[in-house]
């Protein structure tokens, strides 16, 4: 009895014993950087989540295949602690601060889209923890005055001029606008940007109206905008939505000459679940063209080679999405690198003041902030492929006027 | 346009309402609130999509096959583990169908992803006295409908839904008569799923398809069941119907982004003022 509870007791160490030896870090190793990834991989953003992590790990597995990042005679590699915030804005707030206070990363990345990473960017502000964004655009996020918020993605406001300007020189026929935005900070605040530059261009707003997400029935708005019979439709919303949009106007027999959608119309998952509906309808990213020659000495060298890369792992094309948050997290281990040793201050410097060339396109922060570069690209959907629009240096065809009910 | 806006809000209410007769049914017969009913909807939905895009087979038999997976799964699900609490209280059943579903759930996102599928076919619309009306939702109101019609004979006419009403009214009086009340609760569950696998068929015409969608269903179901009130086989059809036209006509007055609100205005109201429901009554049929 005595014996066997000796034995037991043996065992039990031992176990314990060779578990702690195994859980101990290996001697010589630096330890890794640590960043504070909050991620809405479950919920009504899941998919966005998904490409914004694909986008993260593209980065940490190029830098870490390089040995890491290289400060003074040391190579760090860098760790991405992750979380599910399950697409809930008071649960991502949660995880940040739980990323803060109880993991103690040593930076964050923003979670998914302006309204998001408004309500977090609070909390790297007050633990003065530097905050890289890679999906929020929304201008008023970057007004708050904040030192530690660097945003990948330009101003709406680069994108609706850009787009109100193309129309005006392209469809000068058209004179009335239906504008129809989701009811979330980006996409209401898009809208309202294309709106107020249309009406100063002289576009008449014929309809101006809000919807929540999870709704199952646009029919009733359809009728009311296809009684007011607009020349252009802006409609916003992330794809779930934008999907049935595009399908009720189809069956209650809406021909127009231009259908704009924003954020849900950008990836290709938009085009495949509608089919020959998807023809003809225009969007528009923060950028993303392979052709562009934008060169990068960190990783990836160019655009083209990102691209391959990225099939390569995950046997898909990328969007501006996990181009961003590859570009993101690539700015961040430039800092690092420039700055020295690890010290915060110094790293926050150099993301205020430095300009990087990376395959993304030059990234400039603002005294705000936000990107400064802005390289809006105007997209139209054809035959399942995207058309580049504008500008004309990476113009790939012509605006086709007319968006039919098959 | 007032009549398309009638239309627009009819074909809505009869989606609608194929979505909640299953959950109707459990929610009014078994007295069990089917958490489970909103994942049911959107496995049948991606079983049709599968069926109809990898065998190539039609959307029809494609919802067909749903339907009887559905049905097993239910089954199965009720049999083996749900079965286990029917005797305890409502509370503990309750917390294991959310974890089953919680459990479903997240096997799907993890399974499908949470990219939307949708099934690329197309029926078009008809114009009928210068209305326009979608094909797949005038489907839609057929199989309301038909499912409303099938559980009415089913309760009235059959054996097994006779066995159903009488499980309900007293469970032990039942089992004294010989009634096997283990194998009558799991078929009843398995008709529940049967009939959200046929909802979930028709709305894959309609909707983009992501696992996100069943707590969406899910909550549109208890308010359709409230509204139109338990207890009554048509309970669902008239809930179903009087939402869409309510959400409709709430789009028109006050806008999109209020159409939700209205909907669980009115189900406050009638909660407070006919907690039958607008075609409830009290007692079983």
């Amino acid at each position: 009895m005595l014996l066997r509870q000796l034995l037991k007791y043996a065992s039990c160490t031992l176990a314990l014993g060779l578990a702690g030896l195994a859980g101990s870090p290996a001697v010589f190793a630096a330890d890794p950087i640590r960043l504070g990834t909050p991620l809405s991989l479950t919920g009504t953003l899941a998919d966005e989540g998904m490409k914004e992590q694909s986008g993260l790990e593209m980065c940490v597995e190029a830098v870490n295949a390089k040995g890491g990042v290289k400060i003074g005679n040391e190579q760090r590699k860098l760790e991405l602690i992750k979380y599910d915030y399950q697409s809930e804005t008071s649960r991502a707030v949660q995880i940040v601060q739980r990323l803060l206070t109880v993991d103690k990363v040593d930076f964050l990345f923003a979670p998914y889209g302006s309204g998001d990473t408004k309500a977090t960017a609070v909390l790297a502000e007050r633990y003065n923890v530097p905050m890289i964004a890679t999906s929020a655009a929304t201008e008023a996020i970057y007004h708050q005055k904040q030192k530690n918020l660097f945003g990948i993605p330009f101003p709406n406001r680069a994108i609706a001029e850009a787009e109100v300007k193309f129309y005006k020189t392209n469809v000068p026929q058209a004179k009335k606008i239906a504008v129809f935005a989701l009811n979330s900070l980006f996409p209401k605040a898009i809208a309202a940007e294309v709106r107020q530059m249309a009406a100063s261009e002289g576009y008449e707003v014929v309809y101006d109206r809000l919807y929540s997400p999870g709704t199952l029935d646009f029919a009733n708005v359809l009728t009311q905008i296809k009684a007011a019979n607009p020349d252009w439709l802006y409609a916003t919303g992330y794809i779930q939505e934008l999907i049935l949009l595009r399908r009720q106007m189809a069956s209650l027999g809406m021909n127009l000459p231009v259908v704009t959608m924003t954020a849900g119309a950008a990836y290709p998952d938009f085009g495949q679940n509608l089919g020959p509906l998807a023809e003809n309808v225009t969007s528009n990213a923060w950028w993303w063209h392979p052709s562009a020659t934008y060169k990068d000495a960190y990783i990836f060298d160019t655009a083209l080679n990102y691209v391959e890369a990225f099939k390569k792992k995950y046997n898909k094309e990328p969007t501006y999405l996990e181009a961003a948050a590859t570009a993101g997290c690539e700015v961040l281990a430039l800092s690092i690198e420039q700055a020295g040793p690890a010290n915060i201050d110094a790293v926050r410097n150099v993301l205020a003041s430095g300009r990087f060339e990376t395959f993304y396109g030059p990234i400039k922060f603002g005294a705000n902030g936000q990107n400064e570069v802005a390289s809006p690209l105007l997209l139209q959907i054809r035959n399942g492929k995207y058309v580049t629009l504008d500008p004309k240096e990476v113009k790939t065809g012509d605006l086709i006027v007319s968006v039919k009910a098959q | 346009m007032i009549a398309q806006y009638v239309a627009n809000g009819l074909l809505i209410g009869s989606l609608y309402a194929c979505l909640a007769v299953g959950f109707s049914l459990i929610y009014g017969v078994l007295n069990i609130i089917n958490v489970l009913h909103g994942t049911f909807v959107v496995l049948g939905a991606y079983v049709t999509i599968y069926c109809a895009q990898l065998l190539g087979i039609s959307p029809l038999i494609s919802a067909l096959v749903g339907c009887a997976v559905m049905f097993v799964f239910g089954y199965l699900v009720q049999r083996l583990l749900i079965n286990e609490v029917v005797a305890a209280p409502v509370f503990i059943s309750f917390t294991l169908i959310f974890g089953l579903d919680l459990l479903v759930n997240n096997a799907m996102i993890q399974g499908f992803t949470a990219t939307p599928r949708s099934l690329l076919v197309d029926y078009g619309s008809i114009s009928l006295f210068g209305l326009s009306l979608s094909v797949a939702r005038l489907g839609a109101m057929a199989l309301a409908l038909v499912l409303t019609g099938a559980l009415y004979w089913l309760l009235r006419h059959s054996q097994m839904g006779r066995a159903i009403i009488a499980v309900r009214m007293d469970r032990h009086a039942a089992a004294l008569l010989g009634i096997r009340v283990p194998r009558v609760y799991a078929i009843t569950f398995g008709i529940g799923a049967l009939m959200a696998a046929a909802a979930g068929g028709a709305l894959a015409l309609v909707y983009p398809i992501t696992p996100l969608l069943s707590g969406v269903f899910l909550g549109k179901s208890f308010v359709i069941c409230v509204l139109g009130g338990l207890g009554i086989v048509p309970g669902a059809l008239v809930g179903g119907l009087a939402l869409g036209m309510l959400e409709s006509f709430g789009t028109i007055v006050f806008g999109s982004q209020w159409s939700t609100t209205v909907g669980f205005v009115l189900m406050l109201l009638v909660l407070v003022l006919r907690p039958t429901g607008l075609a409830g009554r009290k007692g079983y049929e």
